[in-house]
């Protein structure tokens, strides 16, 4: 396996193709060439071009001639083909739904978070025709969160997934050693996922394993916490929502055909395209909490950000995780067939230091500090008495209908409306909403005084995303490197 | 922002054409360990040994790594026990002493037939057949007296078993060849079969001739119309026989079996029988039936069945009367495809698996002459044919780098590294056995996902034989028969494997042998998955990092 850190300097110039070397009059593709992913890992763009190139696929509107569209197939997740045709170009619920990926990421800009008519009607993979219904029979709506910070998130994911199959296979060698049952509590940078039993057989009961899937793959994406990585929320996204099949999963190496949906275009996104938009979502820079300029305001926050403490959101909502290694590699080590893995591509590798630098707090172990509000797993938060966010009928991925992650909380002031379908138009809604095991904490906030909760409330609208550039402008070398 | 890519000069790869040819995901690399592994073993012997040659399957260490039995002709029958390391290269350690290290084996099937949890061995032999009864460690006892089971005398050369209603013991029908006292022998003198059903929980009555035989050399227990009560198969050598036919016999409890006739809708094909691999390829309920021969390999389905169809058609219409569409599908595999020899190949174990997870069902077919038959190809390699997305089949080996001239006779297609890649496991005739890694497509990545499979239920039958499994995600539905029996000479016990693709996670179920359907149990891909009977979670189960020595 190859890998390489790309440095912010590193980069070769790139022509064009011939077929582009001159503009052609009335030209409305807009993805006009392609990248090689190979290429990109020996260092063909700088860092910044290559977040630049990302940004830009993420925000294009694709046409039919970019391959836009998928006549043939289904938004399913698992190249699908549809038991019939006809249906629409464009299709609310089932999809596609969406030009670009930046027409519902959008707020602030783009790769951030979306209104509530930028929800997504997710349905579990195994739903193979086309539904017009919203209704929670067929589909989970879903509101569009905001990337900010992703790349953190899927690295603290990746650190947490290794710990937890080292204690894993910890336990199993225990088991077969001794002859006896063995139960290890399961836990990474402080976070508990339950306790795993390891049979001396080699058998393991995953039955008191919580908040992560008996793979023990620790899963930062999407509202039930079941999507691995960037990379496989982008190739599943870019089919369901544009009808832009990746190769990797839907080019003839899985499915025996080079056009899979039938629209005539093939190779309508590359490895290449897929790794440029991956590692422009990873970098866009956490949010940050900003503190009104009005002192009374400002105090509250901070008050706030105590209360929240106290009241006990902070157990799920964790203020910060600690990284070990901030460097950014695509693919990722846990990618699952049909989104490219490790060994099948070289590496690319992007250290965050490089592009952030003093962007990234860190603590007394030189750990990164990552201020996300989540613990990355799952909890139950709805009961009978606050049911609300058990309000659909299907499960997603084998997750119960009342489970859910915890959302990260940074930039909760930037990103309204609230709740897994974007139907809390405020933060103190959304608050009260929390059922299951966030009951207490629910109730704890109750008890606060009005003051008290208007600070809570103060705290979170605190943490905000901010545009400002993928790369920390003190670093940015990019006019060094560009004719 | 500009809306076209090419404005910011990031383009240099210029989109191909919408059409060219279509091929599923590459076929792994196999590498031959054999020699590396420690497996010495040829299968010889005169003309009583041109055929068999079989290889059971099986793990008889309970470590969980399959451990092998070969058959030896004339030469010791050789057990061997799996010394590899998870997914590392393959090795195996001879079992001294062992009292299956018989002479005259001509093949072997392993089965738990007193449900004790340990796998036990039935082994096809020139003269009396031995079952074995597994003891645990790889120790075995010979259990003909102890289970009341009568080996007989004759050419043993297939054999199958299933759990007939209620029955804590499978009954078992031991395949017989030609009779080699008859007058005439060998033209025309197919033996009779013995049919071997228990007499209670604890031993079996003795058996009963199951006829007329056809000079069988595989022999199936399927449930090829899914009415809960599989029949049995018989493939038969034309070379022998005359006035025979392939052969599909009723079994009901208690009753003697009745073979299916032109009335029944029951075809009469003329083949030289050797193997029978089954396998549900149309994804409609139905096992389909790859029968090799000697240039005539036939893939059956049932007729009128469409190809990639879905769903079960009324059981009302079902005959037992099938297609031959290995034309259609381009997996005839009449003429060698390597090394220049033009004349007719000869077909023996066959095996369906799916080597590179793509979720294609793939095809093994062990080659070579029957010994120095000159209308037949000389050099004849075995065949790795690679399902595709449409239904059709393209040979691989050489791509697989598993080409070879020996006369191949038995294998199986196993996970022998638990690493989620089948590796292939060859017996020939006078040269040593092949045991080839399959090392995938190099990049430490078990290619396309995978989940492997094994039923537990209380009872005599632990491992559900006569269950189908259904795997599925979202629209797609692999599904498998657990069976005894099948192949040329030889079978497995253990892990039914099942490549799902791109599939991250899947649903299985299991309809029981009583025909009872378990419920979905939901589970992550690339994992060894234990269902049990009436459990709505499955067990999943971690290979140790080394087979236990």
């Amino acid at each position: 396996m190859r890998s390489s850190i790309l440095g912010l300097a590193a980069g070769l110039a790139l022509s064009a193709g011939p077929a582009f070397a001159q503009p052609v009059v009335g030209d409305e593709r807009t993805v006009r060439g392609h990248l090689d992913h190979a290429a990109l890992a020996e260092g063909a763009l700088s860092v910044p071009a290559l977040i630049d190139a990302g940004r830009v696929l993420f925000s294009t509107r694709f046409t039919t001639l970019d391959g836009a569209g998928r006549p043939l197939a289904t938004a399913s997740e698992v190249p699908t083909r549809r038991p019939e045709t006809g249906t629409p170009p464009f299709f609310r619920t089932s999809g596609p739904d969406a030009n670009a990926c930046a027409g519902c990421h959008i707020q602030p800009e783009a790769g951030g978070a979306g209104d509530f008519t930028a929800n997504a009607f997710v349905a579990p993979q195994d739903i193979e025709y086309d539904f017009d219904s919203i209704s929670p029979d067929l589909s989970m709506e879903r509101g569009t969160t905001a990337l900010h910070g992703s790349g953190l998130l899927e690295l603290l994911a990746r650190e947490m997934t290794a710990d937890l199959h080292a204690q894993r296979a910890e336990a199993l060698a225990q088991a077969r050693e001794t002859g006896q049952a063995v139960e290890m509590p399961l836990e990474s940078k402080g976070v508990p996922f339950g306790v795993l039993t390891a049979l001396p057989s080699g058998f393991v009961d995953t039955s008191q394993v919580a908040g992560v899937h008996p793979d023990l793959i620790v899963k930062p994406f999407s509202q039930k916490a079941v999507t691995i990585s960037l990379r496989q929320f982008t190739v599943t996204a870019l089919n369901a929502h544009h009808g832009m099949q990746a190769v990797e999963r839907f080019g003839p190496h899985w499915t025996g055909v080079a056009d899979f949906d039938g629209d005539g275009m093939a190779e309508e996104m590359t490895e290449g395209d897929v790794t440029a938009l991956t590692l422009f979502q990873a970098v866009l820079p956490p949010p940050v909490q900003v503190l009104p300029d009005d002192p009374i305001l400002a105090a509250a926050a901070a008050r706030g950000e105590a209360l929240f403490g106290q009241a006990g959101c902070a157990a799920c909502h964790r203020p910060a995780l600690p990284l070990d290694t901030p460097i950014f590699t695509e693919p990722g080590p846990y990618n699952p067939a049909g989104t490219l893995r490790p060994g099948e591509a070289p590496v690319v590798a992007v250290d965050l230091r490089d592009l952030w630098g003093d962007w990234l707090e860190t603590d007394d172990q030189g750990r990164v500090l990552v201020r996300a509000f989540t613990d990355l797993r799952r909890h139950r938060i709805a009961d009978a008495e606050t049911p609300h966010f058990a309000n659909e009928v299907i499960t997603q991925n084998f997750v119960p209908r009342d489970q859910f992650r915890t959302a990260p909380l940074w930039g909760v002031g930037s990103t309204a409306p609230y709740g897994h379908r974007g139907d809390l138009t405020t933060l103190r809604e959304a608050i009260l909403m929390h059922g299951g095991d966030a009951a207490d904490s629910r109730r704890a906030f109750e008890a606060l005084s009005d003051e008290d909760q208007a600070a809570v409330i103060e705290f979170l609208l605190s943490l905000q995303i901010v545009p400002r550039g993928p790369v920390n402008p003190a670093l940015d070398r990019r006019a060094e490197v560009q004719p | 922002m500009s809306r076209r890519l090419g404005a910011i000069g990031l383009a240099y790869a210029v989109l191909g054409a919408a059409s060219g040819p279509a091929h599923a995901i590459e076929p792994p690399v196999f590498v031959d360990e054999a020699a590396a592994a420690g497996i010495e073993h040829a299968y010889e012997g005169g003309w009583e040994f041109f055929v068999g040659g079989g290889v059971a399957v099986f793990d008889c260490s309970g470590d969980g790594f399959p451990d092998l039995y070969l058959a030896g002709g004339s030469n010791p029958a050789g057990l061997y026990r799996n010394a590899g390391t998870l997914g590392g290269p393959l090795a195996f350690e001879a079992v001294a002493d062992s009292p299956t290290a018989l002479t005259d084996v001509l093949g072997a099937y392993p089965l738990d037939i007193d449900g004790d949890g340990i796998t036990d061995l039935a082994t096809l032999r020139l003269g009396e057949n031995i079952v074995f009864r597994g003891l645990g460690d790889c120790g075995f006892a010979p259990a003909n007296e102890a289970w009341g089971i009568d080996g007989g005398q004759a050419w043993t050369t297939a054999f199958t078993a299933i759990w007939e209603a209620d029955q804590t013991l499978p009954t078992l029908v031991f395949g017989n060849y030609v009779d080699r006292d008859a007058p005439g022998a060998p033209w025309g003198t197919c033996h009779d079969h013995a049919l071997i059903r228990p007499d209670g929980p604890e031993g079996y009555g003795p058996p009963r001739r199951l006829g007329p035989g056809h000079c069988t050399l595989s022999m199936l227990f399927s449930d090829w119309d899914r009415d809960g009560v599989p029949d049995l198969r018989a493939s038969n050598d034309r070379q022998y026989y005359r006035g025979g036919h392939e052969q599909l016999w009723r079994l009901q409890p208690g009753v003697s079996p009745r073979a299916y006739g032109p009335a029944d809708g029951w075809r009469q094909l003329k083949i030289w029988g050797m193997g029978i691999a089954s396998h549900d390829l149309t994804n409609d309920g139905f096992p389909e039936y790859f029968l090799t021969s000697m240039t005539d390999n036939h893939l059956q389905v049932l007729a009128g069945t469409q190809v990639g169809g879905f769903g079960f058609r009324g059981r009302a219409e079902l005959r037992p009367a099938y297609d031959d569409v290995a034309f259609q599908l381009d997996v005839t595999l009449h003429r060698p495809h390597s090394g220049g020899d033009a004349m007719p190949s000869t077909g023996w174990h066959a095996e369906f698996a799916d080597v590179n997870n793509d979720g294609f069902t793939d095809l093994f077919v062990a080659k070579g002459n029957v010994e120095g038959m000159v209308d037949f190809a000389a050099r004849d390699p075995n065949n790795l044919v690679l399902g595709q997305a449409d239904g059709s089949f393209v040979e691989a080996a050489p791509a697989a780098g598993l080409v070879t001239y020996h006369r191949a006779r038995g294998a199986a297609v196993a996970d022998l590294n638990l690493d989620g890649l089948p590796d292939i496991v060859v017996v020939n005739r006078r040269v040593p056995a092949e045991l080839w890694r399959n090392t995938g497509s190099g990049a430490d990545q078990p290619m396309g996902s995978w989940v492997a499979v094994r039923l537990a239920q209380p009872g005599g039958n632990a491992h559900g034989v006569g269950a189908w499994i259904e795997v599925r995600s979202g629209a797609h539905m692999w599904r498998r028969e657990v069976t005894v029996g099948g192949g040329h000479a030889g079978g497995q016990d253990g892990w039914l494997h099942f490549g799902v693709g791109t599939a991250e996670r899947v649903e299985i179920r299991a309809q029981w042998p009583d025909g009872t359907w378990g419920p979905w149990v939901r589970t992550f891909a690339n994992q060894h998955v234990l269902i049990r009977r009436d459990e709505e979670t499955p067990l999943v189960w971690y290979p140790p990092p080394t087979a236990q020595r």
